[in-house]
C-alpha cells in the first residue's frame, strides 16, 4: 500500500485576536493515511481535529511541517479534496441537483455527462424524487446526504470529512452512518473523518487515530478489523471485536480529558 | 383565502367609516370649503382631471422617474455596493466618504443642484437617484458581508476561482439584502422625487400638488397625495414583491 495523505511535523499556531496569546493547536503531527483507507481521527474537543482537516482541504496554512497529497504539497484548496462540513454548506439557492452539480460545473462538465452523474449519485445517496428541493424543504439528514453527493460527484482524490452527523438527530445518524459505510465500500475513496464520536468513529474506521488534547499529536492509531459489509449496527450490537477496538479507543481519549482536567 | 378577506373586508369597512366621518366633517363644521373639501370633491377633481389628461401625464413623469431611478440603482448602484463589499480594501477607503454623503440627503443638495443644473428634468433626475443610490449600496454591501464563510469555502474546496464564488456565492446570498436595498431605496427615492418636484416645478405628482397650493385647489392636494400613497403601495406589491416571491422566498431565506 502507498500513503495516499503524508502528513510529518505537521503544527499549527494561532493568535487569539483579542487577548493576543499565542495558542499552539497542533504539535508534531506525523501521520500516513493509506489510498483507499477509511481513517477516522477522534480526541478530546479542542485537540485541534478541525483544524488538522482544514490543513488537509488547504483552507488553513499550517505553522510548520509537511502535508503530501500523492506526494504533492498541499498549498491551498483544491478539487483533488472534496470536503463535507457539518454545517450543511450548500447554497440555498440551489435545488438538491444543482447544489450537486456544482462541483461538475466548476470542472466544466458537459451539461449531458453532468446530468448523468448527479443522477448516479442522487441514486447513491437516496435523493431520487427531491432533485427539484430547495435545501431549506430538506431535513438535516436529507442536506447532509446532498453535501456528501456533492463532494463524491466531484469525483476528489481524498474526502475530507469535518463532524458530518453532528448536527442530526440520532436516529437519522445511525442511518448516514450506514449510508456512509456503504459508499466507502462502493466508491472505494480515501476517507479522512474528523469526530468526537468514539462509536462513530470505530464503526466507520479501517483505523482509528486518537489525537492528545492540546497541542493535538497522534496518540494512537487503533486497527478496527471488521470487514466493511458487516459495519451495520445490529450486527454490531454485541460484536466481540468491535466492543475490544471501542473500549481502547474509549480509554485512550478519557486518559486525554483527564490530563486536561489536572493541566 | 379566508385570512385574505378578513383583511380586505375590515379595510373597507374602516375606509367607507372613515370616508363617511369626513363627509360628515366637510359638510358640518364652520370652515370654508378650500380648507377641508368633501371627498366627493376630491373625487371629480380625479375624474376632472383624468378626463382632461393632466393627471395620467403627471402619472406618467413620475413613474418613469422612479422607474429609472431604479434601473439606475440595480445596473450602478448594486454592483458598486458588491464591489464594496467583496473587496475589504476598497471598502475601507471609501466609506467614510459614502457615509458622510449618505448623511447629506438629496433634498438638502437641491438648492445646489437648481444653481448647477437649473430648474428642470436634469436636476429631478439627479436628486432622485442621489437618494436611490445610498441604501442600495449600503445594503448589498451589508449582503456581501453576511454571506456565511462556510459558502465560500465549500466552494473553495470544490476548486472554484474568484469570480466563480463572486457569481455563485457571494450574489445569490447578498440577494436579499440586495432587494431590502432597492425597496428602501426606491421608497426613499419616491419621497425625494415629490420634493424635487415640488421645487422644480415642471410638472409630475409633486408639481401637481405644489402647483394647487397656489390656487387653494385643496381637493386636489388632497387628490395628489393620495395618487403618491396608492402608486407606492401598488408598485411595491405588484413589482417588488413578486420579484422577492421568485427568488429569495422560494430559496428560503426571508421569513414570512
Amino acid at each position: 500500500m502507498t500513503a495516499k495523505i503524508t502528513i510529518r511535523g505537521l503544527g499549527h499556531e494561532y493568535v487569539n485576536p483579542f487577548t493576543r496569546e499565542r495558542v499552539l493547536a497542533l504539535d508534531g503531527v506525523d501521520l500516513d493515511v493509506e489510498e483507499g483507507e477509511f481513517l477516522t481521527v477522534v480526541g478530546p474537543s479542542g485537540c485541534g481535529k478541525t483544524t488538522l482537516l482544514n490543513i488537509l482541504a488547504g483552507l488553513l496554512p499550517k505553522s510548520r511541517g509537511t502535508v503530501l497529497l500523492d506526494g504533492r504539497e498541499v498549498t491551498g484548496p483544491g478539487p483533488d479534496r472534496g470536503v463535507v462540513f457539518q454545517e450543511f454548506a450548500i447554497m440555498p439557492w440551489r435545488t438538491v441537483e444543482k447544489n450537486i452539480a456544482h462541483g461538475l460545473e466548476i470542472q466544466r462538465i458537459p451539461r449531458e455527462k453532468r446530468a448523468a452523474i448527479v443522477r448516479r449519485f442522487v441514486e447513491l445517496v437516496g435523493l431520487r424524487g427531491f432533485e427539484r428541493k430547495y435545501p431549506h424543504e430538506l431535513s438535516g439528514g436529507m442536506k447532509q446526504r446532498v453535501a456528501v453527493a456533492r463532494t463524491l460527484a466531484a469525483n476528489p482524490e481524498v474526502m475530507l470529512m469535518d463532524e458530518p452527523f453532528a448536527s442530526v438527530d440520532s436516529q437519522t445518524r445511525i442511518t448516514l452512518q450506514e449510508e456512509l459505510n456503504a459508499i466507502a465500500q462502493a466508491t472505494r475513496k480515501t476517507i479522512l473523518f474528523v469526530t468526537h464520536n468514539v462509536e462513530e468513529a470505530v464503526f466507520l474506521g479501517d483505523r482509528c487515530c486518537v489525537l492528545s488534547g492540546r497541542p493535538g499529536r497522534v496518540k494512537a492509531l487503533v486497527p478496527v478489523k471488521i470487514p466493511r459489509e458487516r459495519r451495520r449496527w445490529k450486527l454490531l450490537m454485541s460484536d466481540a471485536t468491535f466492543d475490544a477496538a471501542k473500549e481502547q479507543v474509549f480509554g485512550l481519549v478519557r486518559e486525554e480529558v483527564n490530563v486536561g482536567r489536572e493541566g | 383565502m379566508g385570512r385574505y378577506w378578513e383583511i380586505a373586508s375590515t379595510w373597507i369597512i374602516i375606509l367607507t367609516a372613515g370616508i363617511a366621518a369626513w363627509s360628515l366633517a366637510a359638510a358640518t363644521l364652520p370652515v370654508p370649503a378650500y380648507f377641508l373639501p368633501p371627498p366627493a370633491a376630491v373625487l371629480s377633481g380625479f375624474v376632472e382631471l383624468t378626463t382632461k389628461g393632466m393627471l395620467p401625464t403627471y402619472i406618467g413623469e413620475s413613474l418613469r422617474r422612479i422607474l429609472l431611478a431604479a434601473v439606475i440603482g440595480l445596473f450602478v448602484g448594486v454592483p458598486i455596493g458588491l464591489t464594496l463589499g467583496i473587496s475589504r480594501r476598497i471598502a475601507d477607503f471609501a466609506y467614510p466618504v459614502l457615509n458622510f454623503f449618505q448623511s447629506v440627503s438629496g433634498i438638502a443638495w437641491l438648492p445646489l443642484m437648481l444653481v448647477w443644473f437649473g430648474f428642470g428634468e436634469r436636476t429631478i433626475l439627479i436628486a432622485v437617484n442621489y437618494t436611490v443610490f445610498f441604501p442600495v449600496i449600503f445594503n448589498a454591501l451589508l449582503g456581501v458581508r453576511s454571506v456565511p464563510q462556510i459558502y465560500v469555502n465549500a466552494l473553495r474546496t470544490l476548486g472554484a476561482s474568484r469570480w466563480r464564488i463572486v457569481r455563485d456565492v457571494l450574489v445569490p446570498g447578498a440577494l436579499p439584502n440586495i432587494a431590502m436595498g432597492v425597496r428602501l431605496g426606491l421608497a426613499y427615492g419616491w419621497r425625494a422625487l415629490i420634493a424635487a418636484e415640488i421645487l422644480v416645478g415642471a410638472n409630475g405628482l409633486g408639481f401637481m400638488i405644489f402647483n394647487a397650493q397656489a390656487f387653494h385647489l385643496t381637493a386636489r392636494i388632497m387628490l395628489g397625495m393620495a395618487i403618491i400613497g396608492a402608486l407606492w403601495v401598488i408598485l411595491d406589491y405588484f413589482l417588488l414583491r413578486p420579484l422577492e416571491e421568485a427568488t429569495i422566498a422560494r430559496w428560503g431565506m426571508v421569513q414570512r
